[in-house]
């Protein structure tokens, strides 16, 4: 590559508290338009602002993940603009003084080492209206109008997609575990903004700078910066300068597309809230609200790991915070842990898959799974574990249930009784011994079967098997 | 003279005794409000006002409120009553909740007869700037002279008789200085002390509720009701409410008061001068110590230009939300551009634009330093100098105003030199939420003026206790057009 890449990235969070981060409608991103509205998120005269605790709690909590210093006073300040989709023709937000300042992430790059990004500054604000535009008109649903956000601005560290996208995931790591968001991409709770520049690799100064808005999942973040990288980069050799412009990811071309040009910077006239007072936080609230932090997603990894998950097979777990709820409630039940995670990550997401539905909707109980892992770490084969699982699925039955009902019993590795029914076999079929020993090796899985068909499949297959080898080579 | 002439603790002795009823008394100030020439009203809520008169039962002895009619400034919202803030941009509009002052007058059983006129989005210091034109002062019948603003409506009401109390809003004078002109008290309590929820903000840093009455002791008795925490307006005050109206004598006995001689220097009035200087004397001889003070000319001068730019930049941010698509007159448009430009440019006056322009103006990034930055921290001057001299003083004194209510011809809204501090110096209140109330002191050919005390925050019954002293001295309690006096002072 000619030129290095500066990005940078805007992250907005929308926070699921139970209502907005200034007033007390719900929040809780219904469908309805227009159902979830405080007089204040219509902005009617006289009405004012009062500041959701929870949000603020979460705020600390994200800004302690991202290694941040927290502001121990809470100060709010207005940003003034006119649109359509914003009621009070102001936001409230934290120009002056952000809840968090100064933080970093360590993210995997391209070259599978760790790199260090700075987070410049976490800040609470609120969200604006939905707009639908048609034709003629535009329709304004207010149900989004005040929901509380974090805004996350990082500084211009990352240098490729692939150090983006894992920016992006390990931040929707922190604000899912945390329970500050559900960080969906694709429904908009989580949004996020890119701004990216070349310059020559040596050089101080910064190029223009280009801004990539609502990229919408995570392999988007790296295909759309690759393009953007490769796009720029041609450009730039081409001695065609690059504009000021907002573009977007055009997912099925693979491309990004130019929205609008950028016009000069917009004077928001930033001043403090006068209606929210500066509010002190006690060192206690701030240390409490971090102490009472559920179990993020590097220390659950970290935890898993302890136990003696392999790394591939914790990812997958952690990589739906359901399934890592489940698992979780299995675990003090179960006697081996990697057993458990297999068949959650085998069995279950196969169950899954199979049924397009998640594992909020998966009908066995943590409970019942813990006790089927246990039955294979007891002795049980895994067939006959996931005949009692499939059972337990189609019956809804408990696994003990199950086991009775399939007749299922511990499978024997009983050396003397395997021992006396290979030998019962190889004594009633000597044709057999002799077609083995001219070389058809089928001969012995005949073998093999008659001797679990006479135990009623009670015996070890691997058992049987292996001491059907040694048997044979002594006739 | 009827009851409705009296002041609320005597005519709810009336009540109390049977002696008139609430019915009569809404009737009575209905009928007063439909022949008052002034222009006081955006609109009378007949029809409700005497439906709750109806329904009352028997008196409540221990609610001074109850039966009492009064008036609200049109800034206040009222669920199911149009409320205009006396500008174009919400004609129509009909709040779907009321201010939580309403909620708790209403719940003490006081009577509303209607919505008062104010000067247009309450920025204005005349009464004349609201979209149903000037407000007269009810004591020139010749009807010269304007009542003062923003609150001209409710001073109006209150000095014509037509109610004993209206509330009204504060943010640099607009209670204090209309209860001069029309000889009425008028208290500004502490920035917090009473809940701002509902009041339709012009500058929330400087925005009070504040209210009209006759007397000292009804004003401590309305503030009994309207103060106190609401969870619905986060600044306001968790500082328990205290009984207004008692101890008066221990506390004006012993206190202190600043005369701040740089104020009253300016003024030339010479019969203004020579009752106040009476005044100092019987104050004095009602055991009150009485200092000078000089509060700093740069300071004083700059009270005016601090007061307009923090306000218009405030006011311009706070008015964002009146742009036509949500509430108020709607204009179709092809953008939405189109949309809020057809309705703010219709809907608001010149006066009013130009107060924007000077808020936005200041709020410019390139200027905010040199501007709105620059008040703030002078802002913060003015308020330790206060506080300086309020740590030796319960109070500091001077007129409210540097005469009688002026004439419309020699009003406006510009700046001007002559009263520059007379004119501006009861702004000091606001910028410090300091508790401030206006009581007259003197009638000049056939014109009330007042003075002003304001004290340290949260000594509300302290600063009552002063203003019922000076109140006793000047012999004008309960002064109205029905019940004229000369004065002692």
């Amino acid at each position: 590559m000619n030129f290095e890449a500066i990005i940078g990235l805007e992250i907005h969070v929308e926070m699921k508290t139970k209502s907005k981060m200034f007033s007390a409608a719900p929040n809780s991103f219904s469908h309805d338009p227009n159902t979830e509205i405080a007089l204040l998120d219509m902005a009617f005269p006289g009405t004012m602002p009062i500041v959701n605790k929870q949000a603020v709690i979460n705020a600390i909590r994200v800004a302690n993940a991202l290694h941040m210093s927290i502001d121990h006073e809470l100060n709010f300040d207005r940003k003034n603009y006119f649109y359509s989709d914003l009621p009070k023709g102001f936001q409230i937000t934290q120009q002056f003084r952000p809840i968090g300042q100064n933080g970093y992430l360590d993210v995997l790059g391209r070259d599978g080492k760790l790199k260090r990004i700075e987070i410049e500054r976490i800040h609470m604000e609120e969200d604006t209206c939905k707009q639908l535009h048609f034709m003629d008109y535009t329709l304004l649903d207010y149900n989004r109008a005040g929901v509380p956000l974090v805004e996350i601005v990082s500084r211009p560290d990352i240098r490729n997609g692939t150090e983006a996208m894992h920016y992006v995931e390990a931040i929707r790591n922190i604000v899912l575990y945390s329970g500050t968001s559900d960080g969906k991409m694709e429904e908009g709770s989580l949004r996020c903004d890119v701004n990216i520049s070349l310059r020559p690799y040596g050089s101080q100064t910064f190029g223009t700078k280009v801004e990539i808005k609502n990229i919408n999942s995570l392999k988007n973040i790296e295909q759309a910066l690759d393009y953007e990288i490769a796009r720029q980069s041609a450009s730039l050799l081409s001695g065609i300068p690059i504009q000021q412009e907002t573009r977007r990811f055009d997912e099925a071309s693979g491309k990004t597309v130019i929205m609008r040009v950028k016009t000069d910077a917009v004077d928001y006239k930033y001043f403090p809230e006068p209606n929210i007072v500066p509010i002190p936080l006690s060192d206690e609230f701030v240390e409490d609200a971090i102490r009472t932090c559920p179990e993020l997603y590097d220390a659950k990894k970290e935890r898993y790991l302890a136990q003696g998950l392999p790394e591939a097979a914790a990812s997958v777990i952690l990589s739906d915070i359901a399934m890592a709820r489940y698992f979780e409630e299995a675990l003090p039940l179960a006697k081996n842990p990697k057993t458990l995670a297999n068949f959650l990550i085998v069995e279950i997401n196969g169950f899954l898959n199979k049924n397009g539905i998640g594992i909020a909707e998966f009908p066995l109980k943590a409970s019942d799974l813990a006790e089927i892992s246990n039955f294979q770490d007891d002795g049980f084969t895994h067939k006959q574990c996931t005949d009692i699982f499939n059972y337990c699925l189609e019956k809804g039955v408990a696994p003990k249930d199950a086991q009775q009902a399939l007749r299922i019993e511990k499978v024997v590795i009983d050396e003397s009784a395997v021992l006396e029914a290979v030998t019962a076999v190889l004594d009633a079929n000597p044709q057999s011994i002799a077609d083995f020993k001219a070389g058809k090796d089928r001969a012995k899985g005949f073998l093999v079967g008659q001797v679990m068909k006479a135990s009623h499949g009670k015996l070890n297959p691997a058992a049987v098997s292996k001491v059907m080898d040694e048997e044979l080579k002594k006739r | 003279m009827s009851y409705l002439d009296l002041t609320i603790s005597e005519i709810h002795q009336a009540l109390v005794e049977k002696k008139v009823t609430p019915l009569a008394l809404v009737q009575e100030a209905l009928e007063r409000a439909k022949k008052n020439e002034d222009n006081a009203f955006e609109c009378l809520v007949e029809e409700q006002a005497l439906a709750e008169a109806k329904a009352l039962g028997e008196p409540e002895a221990d609610n001074p409120l109850w039966g009492i009619p009064f008036v609200l400034k049109d800034n206040f919202s009222t669920k199911g009553i149009e409320t205009t803030a006396s500008s174009d941009i919400l004609n129509g509009y009909i709040p779907l909740y009321d201010a939580t002052i309403c909620a708790k007058l209403k719940q003490k059983k006081a009577i509303l007869i209607g919505k008062t006129t104010l000067d247009e989005l309450a920025m204005g210091g005349t009464g004349t700037t609201g979209h149903k034109g000037k407000t007269y002062n009810p004591w020139d019948p010749k009807h010269e002279r304007l009542a003062g603003g923003s609150s001209c409506g409710s001073a109006a009401c209150v000095s014509a008789g037509i109610v004993p109390f209206a509330l009204g809003s504060d943010t640099g004078d607009s209670v204090r200085k209309p209860a001069s002109y029309t000889g009425l008290v008028g208290l500004k309590p502490t920035w917090g002390r009473i809940s701002r929820f509902g009041l339709f903000p012009f500058a929330p840093s400087l925005d009070h509720v504040a209210y009209f009455t006759r007397d000292v002791k009804d004003s401590a008795l309305l503030l009994d009701v309207l103060a106190g925490r609401d969870e619905r307006d986060a600044t306001s005050s968790t500082k328990p409410v205290e009984v207004y109206e008692e101890g008066w004598d221990q506390l004006a006995k012993g206190g202190k008061i600043a005369v701040i001689d740089d104020i009253v220097e300016t003024i030339s009035d010479k019969k203004l001068r020579e009752s106040f200087d009476r005044s100092l004397l019987e104050l004095e001889k009602a055991g009150i110590e009485i200092g000078h003070v000089r509060f700093g000319e740069d300071l004083l001068q700059s009270i005016y230009a601090t007061y307009i730019v923090i306000s218009c930049a405030e006011a311009t941010s706070n008015d964002a939300n009146l742009d036509g698509i949500k509430f108020g007159p709607f204009y179709p448009g092809k953008t939405y551009q189109d949309v809020m430009f057809q309705a703010r440019t219709n809907g608001f006056s010149e006066l009013i634009k130009r107060r924007f322009v000077i808020g936005s103006f200041s709020l410019m990034s390139e200027n905010q330093d040199i501007l709105f930055r620059r008040a703030q921290k002078n802002r913060r001057k003015i308020v330790n100098r206060l506080n300086e001299i309020l740590g030796e003083y319960d109070a500091i004194y001077a007129p409210s105003a540097p005469s009688v209510a002026p004439e419309f011809s020699a009003a406006s809204d510009k700046l001007s030199d002559e009263y520059l501090i007379a004119d501006n110096h009861l702004a000091l209140g606001n910028f410090g939420g300091l508790p401030s109330i206006t009581v007259p002191l003197m009638m000049e050919d056939g014109l009330p003026i007042g003075v002003n005390l304001t004290s340290a925050p949260f000594t509300e019954r302290k600063l009552l206790a002063l203003a019922a002293a000076l109140e006793k001295a000047t012999g004008l309690a309960n002064l109205s057009i029905n019940n004229k006096k000369e004065g002692k002072l």
